[in-house]
């Protein structure tokens, strides 16, 4: 067994943010870069690594259970090149790479990572937001990077959870005060959203997700009230 | 004592507010092209022309209405003088020519020289006066002395006024002069081309009792028509010596035809990005509410993507001509201006307090941005100014020259990163909320008096009907958010209510929530 694991390839602005932001969930955060000279940075312990590297040689070292792969080199050619050589030897790794526009995050996907961030894209989605949705930009930027205590938490319903067999559009809310249901992930994880056609009829089985917005407090109330486990 | 009261109106006149702005507002009217009323006056001016001139061609064989003639001769006359008198007026300043001889002979101890004033003032408003324009101007007005029959034909001079209206008309003139020497070098060949073949014309033909050309007169009539390619046929040379000078001048004259054609073709495609920029920039000082993006490079090209598909008016400026071009070809108003120059904006004629909606400095090089940021801030202190930082270490450089938001790519790739890891339910779910490409969007609407006169309470919103979730209001009053508000909560105007649904579906509620009054 080994400790959760974040492996960031790429030594840049990128990469170092990344860190910053993943060391509080992985124990072990370790830098990948191509340039040796780079290694002598303290924060964080570095290894080198070549594109043209046989991953069969650590191959036994990762535990894709517990390991997350960032690609971030700058080079797209170079990030998709890497991203296809580490699938190729790890099936099940975790892999999070970033391409610099929508087109070479599609490659980035074919190449087999499992989510891919489009840095202009997202930006220019952010920088619109700004300008066009001022008021909801700010909620949602205060929900999703937790400067409030308004959160977006997932609930899954067990076995003997108390609204299990309920329609779903027929929960009455106003016994569970203060939460706002947003929608409904199956155990596939396709999610819809909570007045989705599909969902008109739909029975809360165990193994549905709901996805739900409200106060850390309420949340927890609201899963005490169901009986859910998480 | 004529002299002191002279000067002392002179300085009056010069310091006195309302007499300049009256100055400046006529000027504005009569001659200045971006002035917004001057269209009317110009409209009005060309109506009176077109009045006058059918007048003076019905008045040819038919009789007019009298009370019609007396307008066109007298009231547009009058009309036409008041005019020429007001741009007589604001072309120069006596005052200020007085006034600037009175302190430089007193700054030198001299007494001071009202002649050599005046002869200054003299000169200026004859010069004016002596200007192609005043010239039409004034005969245009002659008109007034229509029992003079000679005079009457100036009514024509009223048509040369329209230039004076009509931009194109001026942009056209403009155009040709460029081309200036061409035209002559080609006035000049054509002129010795048809002398001298109508000298050899009549000199071949006169003398023939057959020929029709009998005169010198008639033998330029024929050389003109024939070099010009129109060729009527009504005069026609019958020697064989007569047709050799005839075909040597319609050789000359597919030369001269070619020549004209290229030259004016040319002239135009040359000056044709200038004419065109011109044309835009006019349009762009008449713009409200747009964004303006300085700098068009990948993430502004996405940003004005995703504004246009919200309708929003976009300029973008840039000092590098190729992405001038990249966004030209996206279909964008660009102008190949440096956003880091004060010029630039007085140039374009923008006013950034009252149509610019948001200033976007997106060059992806904090160096520009915080060139342009400093720029718009010396112009205007409030705009709302966002811009990109590329490097963290930059932020209080950025911060420090005023710009309100700051989007650091790297910082959100982070965050992004940090919340998938943690919770990837909530960010696929924000994520679809934010992106273009799920029909599930989040959106705001604001609260109107009309909303709050219909809906009371955030109960009587109705927007379950609607299968619309209400994530909450953003209450104006303290600047809080009310997540998931209770029903009993008072709407007022200037909230807003965060709203998450199928698109449409929010559409139809925000229509419902506006137009309920009318439907009870």
């Amino acid at each position: 067994m080994h400790d959760k694991t974040a492996l960031i390839f790429g030594f840049n602005k990128y990469a170092f943010e990344i860190a910053e932001h993943v060391k509080s969930s992985y124990k072990n955060v370790i830098l990948y870069s191509q340039n040796k000279e780079d290694m002598n940075d303290k924060e964080y312990s570095f290894k080198s690594f070549d594109l043209s590297d046989d991953w069969s040689s650590i191959e036994k070292d990762i535990d894709t259970e517990n390991f997350i792969a960032f690609c971030t080199i700058e080079d797209d050619a170079q990030n998709i090149f890497l991203t296809i050589s580490l699938r190729a030897y790890f099936k099940d790794l975790m892999i999070i790479a970033i391409a610099s526009n929508q087109e070479n995050a599609n490659k980035l996907s074919m190449a087999g990572a499992n989510k891919v961030i489009p840095i202009v894209e997202t930006t220019a989605d952010i920088i619109a937001n700004i300008l066009e949705l001022p008021v909801s930009n700010k909620v949602i930027h205060d929900i999703l990077f937790e400067e409030s205590s308004l959160k977006i938490a997932q609930i899954k319903i067990s076995e003997n959870c108390s609204i299990k067999g309920e329609e779903i559009l027929s929960l009455d809310l106003s016994r569970y005060e203060g939460i706002i249901i947003l929608s409904l992930m199956h155990e596939d994880m396709s999610s819809e959203f909570i007045y989705s056609s599909k969902l008109k009829d739909h029975v809360l089985t165990t193994g549905d997700t709901l996805v739900v917005v409200g106060y850390e407090n309420d949340i927890e109330e609201f899963k005490k009230l169901i009986g859910s486990e998480s | 004592m004529i002299k002191r009261l002279i000067i002392d109106t002179a300085y009056f006149l010069q310091t006195s507010k309302n007499y300049q702005a009256k100055k400046r507002f006529f000027y504005n009217l009569l001659e200045n092209n971006n002035y917004r009323y001057k269209r009317y006056i110009d409209i009005l001016m060309i109506t009176l022309i077109f009045i006058s001139v059918s007048v003076l061609i019905r008045e040819v064989k038919y009789h007019v209405n009298d009370y019609l003639l007396f307008f066109s001769n007298y009231v547009i006359s009058i009309i036409f003088f008041i005019e020429y008198i007001f741009r007589l007026w604001v072309s120069s300043s006596i005052s200020e020519v007085i006034v600037n001889r009175n302190e430089h002979d007193s700054f030198l101890w001299r007494k001071t020289n009202l002649f050599k004033a005046f002869t200054i003032v003299f000169k200026l408003k004859f010069k004016y006066i002596l200007s192609v324009r005043a010239m039409i101007d004034l005969l245009a007005i002659l008109p007034f002395f229509h029992e003079l029959r000679l005079l009457r034909i100036f009514i024509l001079f009223r048509v040369f006024k329209l230039f004076r209206y009509t931009k194109s008309f001026q942009t056209l003139a403009g155009v040709l002069a460029t081309k200036k020497f061409e035209f002559i070098t080609l006035m000049m060949f054509s002129s010795i081309v048809i002398f001298v073949s109508s000298v050899l014309i009549y000199v071949m033909e006169a003398n023939n009792s057959n020929s029709p050309i009998n005169t010198f007169f008639e033998a330029i009539y024929w050389s003109i028509v024939t070099i010009s390619t129109v060729g009527y046929g009504d005069v026609t040379p019958i020697t064989n010596e007569g047709r050799v000078v005839a075909m040597l001048v319609i050789i000359a004259g597919i030369a001269v035809l070619a020549f004209t054609t290229s030259l004016v073709v040319s002239a135009f495609t040359e000056r044709l990005d200038e004419i065109k920029e011109v044309k835009t920039i006019e349009n762009v000082s008449k713009l409200k509410n747009f964004y303006l993006v300085c700098g068009y490079e990948n993430v502004a090209k996405e940003v004005v993507k995703k504004l246009l598909k919200n309708k929003s008016k976009i300029i973008v400026l840039d000092d590098d001509i190729s992405r001038v071009a990249n966004a030209k070809a996206d279909g964008l108003t660009a102008l190949h201006y440096n956003p880091g120059s004060v010029q630039s904006y007085s140039k374009l004629h923008i006013n950034i307090e009252t149509q610019v909606k948001a200033v976007l400095c997106l060059r992806e090089d904090d160096v520009s941005n915080v060139y342009t940021a400093l720029t718009i801030r010396s112009i205007n202190r409030d705009v709302f100014i966002l811009s990109l930082l590329m490097n963290d270490s930059n932020r209080k450089k950025l911060e420090f020259a005023g710009i309100n938001n700051l989007v650091y790519p790297q910082k959100i790739v982070g965050l992004m990163t940090k919340e998938f890891v943690g919770k990837p339910v909530a960010f696929e779910v924000i994520h679809q909320l934010r992106s273009e490409y799920s029909n599930i969007s989040i959106d705001e609407i604001a609260v109107t008096d009309t909303i709050v006169e219909n809906f009371v309470t955030v109960g009587d919103l109705g927007n379950k009907e609607f299968r619309v979730i209400v994530l909450g209001i953003y209450k104006k009053e303290n600047d809080s958010f009310l997540f998931n508000p209770i029903d009993s909560i008072l709407l007022e105007n200037g909230d807003y209510i965060i709203a998450i649904g199928y698109s449409i579906f929010i559409k139809e509620f925000e229509q419902h929530l506006k137009t309920r009054l009318s439907n009870a």
